[in-house]
């Protein structure tokens, strides 16, 4: 559990994502902490199973070989087994009750269990193994939308955000997500040789092999402008607002800058 | 030998349980519907939905109606219950853990929908558990419902069921004490027992002393479920259980009845049911009349 959750390679998007969510609000950030940390248990969770051999079969991940390389197929099920319900259980052990009333952790850990749950990325990766008629755009959407998605969307549920607030952060947080992944995608096929082709084990589609290079840049274009779009309308938060903004612009620029 | 109280004989014990295993699965049918994509949610419906004797949640839901709560207040609890403890058994299934072929007189979840399907649907039942209980409960504090999610939470995780499966899956062809037999069963079986009537007392609106007398309830039976369950394992054919038998032996699991004789074993169970049953006696005799009645049901059961 550890292993994967404290990886250094880790970029902690998802739990900066709900934190400045939940200050764009007026939250503190001592109440968003504990569900920060729960978003990390269960995307590491996902992490772990989606590399198993059965599945993705990745050897590596955040820069060290993945889970089960190391501890071997049945511990790394049981270490994502074992994170997901530590989340929920940090999420209510953790919580200052005095920063956030009760009914709000609900609808954070019922948002939390539906993204990571049998429509959610569960749902995506299930869609990612079998391949078939689903759209690419779906099938990314679930997988890797639903994280950011869940991450803006519990900060603004633990500072107490209106709905149309919240379906605003939604939006933004789904495009935000997928776009991490298009250019993760852009930067693998960038550094990709040949001799590494042949290695490739990952059965999971991606925009670059799906549409091009070019098509992949246009696709992160819209949706860097689509999640800047949904900000727009947080306009009069000033420039709490900022983080956010910046977010998008890292997602999308760790590829056009440079190509390491 | 049924150490029942023989002061209670207008309950009708297996009617109850009838009654209530068929709201549950009622209730069950509804909180897992079958949408898209359609394979993972059949795989889900299939473990699930697959029969089983509901002891979890009827001993969630009557222990809410113990404290005085209705039914209701717990179902979604309840659910919640069957739904980890069929994640637990789906995952342990699987070839790199148990490798079982059959569950419930049915072939395992992986053998029919593969491994990657069955290691998806066990974590989707996983959460859904918990978001069950928090977008369901009706009519119950949140208070109440964190702390019962809470429980669930360390029931299931590295302190419970994950535990109890890593212990046993590295004390395979070991020597194993009865002190490491009894860790695996506590944290693999009694845990998710206890946080069954536990999180019912919360429910139902149990004050602090009632929830710690269920909890004591709870741990006796856990450890019942598990010493009965070896003792089957060493009497009973594979047909009778529905599920692999005799499977301990071969893999050379630790048992109670390898470890301490059979005639033993099955005292030691006895003296599991007087224990809970003692437990019991600081509430209305006849609010709890099904979970006397339970334990013994769970001590006398035949698969």
């Amino acid at each position: 559990m550890r292993y994967s959750a404290l990886a250094e390679g880790a970029k902690r998007a998802p739990p900066v994502m709900c934190v400045a969510a939940c200050e764009l609000f007026g939250g503190d950030r001592f109440a968003a902490f504990p569900t920060a940390c729960a978003l990390e248990m269960v995307h590491t969770a996902s992490l772990i199973h989606d590399d198993l051999p059965c599945m993705d079969d990745d050897p590596s991940r955040r820069g060290q070989p993945s889970n089960h390389t190391i501890y071997g197929v049945d511990m790394a099920i049981l270490a994502g087994d074992a994170l997901f319900p530590l989340a929920f259980r940090h999420i209510v052990s953790n919580t200052p009750t005095s920063l956030v009333p009760e009914t709000r952790l609900l609808r954070v850990i019922a948002e939390i269990a539906r993204a990571v749950g049998s429509t959610g990325m569960a749902a995506g990766q299930f869609l990612d193994l079998e391949g078939g008629p689903n759209s690419i755009e779906f099938v990314q959407e679930k997988k890797f939308g639903e994280m950011g998605e869940c991450s803006a969307v519990c900060g603004g549920f633990l500072a107490g955000a209106e709905d149309d607030d919240i379906e605003r952060l939604r939006k933004y947080g789904r495009a935000v997500g997928v776009l991490y992944q298009v250019v993760d995608d852009l930067l693998e096929a960038k550094t990709r040789s040949d001799k590494d082709e042949k290695n490739k084990k990952r059965k999971g589609q991606s925009y670059v092999a799906f549409y091009g290079v070019e098509k992949a840049m246009e696709v992160a274009e819209d949706l860097r402008a689509k999640a800047k779009k949904e900000l727009d309308g947080f306009q009069q938060y000033g420039e709490k607002v900022l983080p956010l903004y910046s977010f998008v612009d890292y997602a999308a620029d760790r590829t056009f800058s440079n190509g390491d | 030998t049924q150490p029942l109280n023989l002061s209670l004989p207008t309950f009708e014990f297996k009617e109850y349980m009838l009654m209530k295993a068929k709201q549950v699965n009622e209730a069950l049918e509804e909180a897992v519907p079958l949408r898209n994509p359609i394979k993972i949610h059949e795989a889900m419906r299939y473990s699930l939905l697959a029969g089983g004797k509901r002891v979890r949640p009827v001993l969630c839901i009557a222990s809410c109606e113990l404290v005085g709560g209705e039914e209701s207040l717990a179902m979604p609890t309840a659910c919640a219950l069957e739904m980890i403890h069929t994640m637990s058994l789906i995952h342990d299934d699987l070839p790199c853990m148990d490798d079982d072929d059959l569950r419930r007189g049915k072939p395992t979840n992986h053998k029919v929908f593969g491994e990657d399907t069955a290691i998806l649907a066990g974590d989707a039942l996983l959460s859904l558990a918990f978001e069950h209980v928090a977008a369901k409960t009706m009519n119950v504090s949140a208070d109440r419902v964190l702390r019962a999610i809470a429980e669930l939470g360390s029931a299931v995780g590295s302190e419970g069921l994950v535990a109890g499966q890593i212990v046993d899956l590295t004390s395979e062809g070991k020597d194993v004490s009865l002190s490491d037999l009894e860790y695996i069963h506590v944290h693999k079986t009694a845990k998710l027992l206890e946080a069954a009537v536990v999180c019912g007392a919360i429910m139902g609106g149990g004050d602090v002393s009632e929830i710690e007398k269920v909890r004591k309830y709870a741990r006796c039976i856990g450890l019942l479920f598990q010493v009965v369950d070896d003792i089957l394992d060493v009497t009973k054919s594979s047909k009778e259980l529905g599920k692999t038998a005799g499977k301990d032996l071969v893999s050379d699991k630790a048992t109670y009845p390898k470890l301490m004789g059979l005639e033993n074993a099955k005292k030691f169970a006895g003296e599991l049911v007087d224990q809970a049953i003692l437990e019991l006696a600081y509430f209305d005799a006849q609010k709890a009349a099904p979970l006397y009645h339970l334990a013994g049901y769970i001590a006398s059961r035949q698969n």
